[in-house]
């Protein structure tokens, strides 16, 4: 084994992203299976001094790709950019968190260096062939595949969040500057970005959601959901029968046709329990139900339930958790 | 303006999924296929495209001869004439082989000036394939579209796309490949005047054999297994194992008003003491 890359993952304000932790946590425990380095690999304008906080995961080197025109995100030249990398340094594993943007650029690295790409892994392991081993669901969350990469360079997998626990671990995080050439990129224009301050935190990366679903009712009882979810500081989600019935907006929804999360503590309120819903939050660590029918679905697929009205189930409970802190 | 539209079928959303026998493919005994769902969106977009600006919607799809009654779905909807792609080893062929083989296809037309397809595919659970699409076509992106403007006289198109904590506005020159998000139109039901229409518009069927590789600039290496950059070994169906612990009144299932208050708390113990997950 060469080396195993790490993407990391930066917000817009360029703190790094937890998810960057969880992947090094993967990547040190594939590098104790087969020896190698463990990089991580930044692209963007500047970096900053990042390479303490990836060294105390395990990085032992830092690829800094830095370069003006990776300011803002744009797939194809954040491609260029990496390709160009990978070419020159031949790694064999390149991991990245499945965020937006890895889901958006990866793709094109993969036909840029004739690399193969597994997106959204729940594991890694070795096969026995030396290759890169993967699982993760297939069709809608109803299966889950066991995939090996054939024996290509570069391997690229993106790891779904909340998968791996962060561990930290020693690495020397020495920085390596990397200058590439970015072609100039005429055809993209990005004329605009609005950032939508967020109350909550994001639900592909939340560490527990709230969910309502029909049960809420309304755009205004939906606010009981808003209260519980920050009592806990929960992400706030919904179900698709809650978005299309007009309370809250598509971006909330958790399912098969929406958002796949799988946070530590699932709680579905009013929510029946589709096997589309489940779809997309069926790999939550812990799931409550709260439902006033006893035959909903969700209390067979759920660790913890209620079985009562949940207007007034969930302001005894919001208080209840308010108390914790 | 010419538009192709990469359309994919999919196991209807409310399919039961089970290994087949071989144990790395799903058993299609009595499974109802469907056009995948935000390729609906796609072709919905393109025929708008059309109505508004006059276009030429190509369906383009791939897979099996059971793929044909998606992509007469799609031209039911308003699609003008169909490509349909069909690979012997479909079975055995990835994301990165599917999308050489789409590419080649694409290219060998010529002048098609944009590209739509859905933001993801529900059964592979990954919008991965038109992307590298576009970059074997070395064309700029706009993924998770929300809002498609096509400006024809300048050959431009713009659109507003979703990305991690808001939106952004994007100017793509033509060609180009937009993927669509749930939202961006409402797509029309198939009619059935359309469905019988459908059925007379011109198909083109491609079986890559080794006469049309030539055509398409390929090689029986990049097709199948060999092509393939992974292979799928195995297809499990997880089991649901949760301890379904259901609080509920001391009278009947519901727990009733003046018993809330207990089983809130209750509750909140469980998930602190026995789970440790608040």
């Amino acid at each position: 084994m060469s080396e195993i890359w790490v993407l990391v993952d930066t917000t817009a304000d360029g703190s790094i992203r937890n998810v960057t932790y969880e992947v090094l946590t993967a990547a040190v425990k594939l590098k104790e299976k087969n020896s190698g380095t463990v990089a991580a690999v930044f692209l963007g304008e500047s970096a900053g001094a990042i390479e303490s906080d990836l060294g105390k995961y395990g990085a032992d080197k830092v690829y800094k790709i830095e370069n003006p025109g990776l300011k803002e995100f744009n797939p194809s030249a954040y491609a260029s950019a990496l390709s160009e990398s990978i070419k020159k340094h031949s790694p064999d594993i390149v991991l990245g968190g499945n965020t937006l943007q890895n889901q958006d650029f990866l793709p094109r690295v993969s036909a840029l260096t004739s690399g193969g790409l597994v997106l959204d892994a729940v594991d890694l392991d070795i096969s026995a062939s030396s290759t890169l081993a993967i699982k993760r669901y297939r069709y809608s969350g109803k299966s889950i595949s066991g995939m090996t990469f054939h024996d290509v360079k570069p391997m690229i997998a993106t790891v779904r969040p909340n998968t791996f626990k962060p561990n930290e671990s020693s690495g020397a995080g020495e920085v390596v500057q990397e200058a590439v050439e970015i072609p100039a990129q005429d055809n993209v224009k990005i004329l605009e970005t609005k950032l939508v301050p967020k109350d909550r935190p994001e639900l592909t990366e939340a560490d527990k959601i709230v969910s309502g679903g029909r049960g809420v009712a309304s755009t205004e009882n939906f606010q009981l959901i808003f209260d519980i979810a920050d009592s806990i500081g929960a992400g706030a989600g919904a179900s698709r029968a809650a978005v299309d019935s007009g309370y809250v907006p598509y971006e909330m929804q958790v399912g098969q046709t929406g958002k796949v999360v799988a946070p530590n503590l699932y709680i579905a309120v009013g929510i029946s329990g589709s096997v589309q819903h489940y779809a997309g939050m069926g790999s939550s660590k812990v799931i409550v139900a709260i439902n006033k029918d006893p035959d909903a679905p969700i209390f067979q697929k759920c660790d913890y339930g209620i079985c009562g009205d949940l207007f007034e189930v969930l302001p005894a409970l919001t208080e209840e958790f308010k108390k914790l802190s | 303006m010419k538009i192709v539209v990469i359309v994919r079928q999919t196991p209807d959303t409310e399919a039961k999924i089970a290994a087949n026998s071989s144990g790395n493919g799903i058993d299609e005994n009595g499974l109802k296929w469907i056009l995948n769902p935000f390729d609906e969106f796609a072709v919905e977009e393109a025929v708008k495209i059309k109505e508004s600006n006059g276009a030429e919607v190509i369906v383009l799809g791939i897979g099996p001869d059971r793929a044909l009654e998606t992509i007469r779905t799609a031209l039911a909807m308003g699609g003008d004439s169909a490509i349909h792609i069909k690979d012997e080893n479909f079975g055995n062929t990835d994301s990165y082989a599917t999308a050489k083989l789409i590419a080649s296809k694409i290219k060998a037309m010529g002048d098609v000036d944009l590209i739509l397809a859905g933001k993801k595919w529900i059964d592979e659970e990954s919008g991965q394939v038109p992307i590298q699409v576009a970059a074997e076509l070395d064309i700029p992106q706009a993924t998770i579209a929300t809002k498609v403007d096509v400006d024809e006289g300048a050959k431009t198109v713009k659109v507003q796309s979703e990305i991690e904590g808001g939106q952004r506005i994007l100017e793509l020159s033509f060609p180009a490949l937009v993927t669509t998000e749930r939202g961006i139109n409402e797509p029309r039901y198939a009619s059935l005047p359309g469905i019988m229409k459908a059925k007379k518009k011109p198909l083109e069927e491609v079986t890559v054999d080794s006469v049309n590789l030539e055509e398409l600039g390929l090689t029986s290496e990049n097709l199948g297994i060999e092509g393939s950059r992974y292979k799928v070994d195995s297809i499990d169906i997880p089991v649901i194992n949760r301890s379904l612990n259901v609080l509920k009144g001391g009278n009947s299932d519901m727990v009733e008003s003046g018993e809330v208050q207990a089983v809130a708390e209750n509750l909140t113990k469980l998930l602190r003491e026995e789970a440790k997950i608040i």
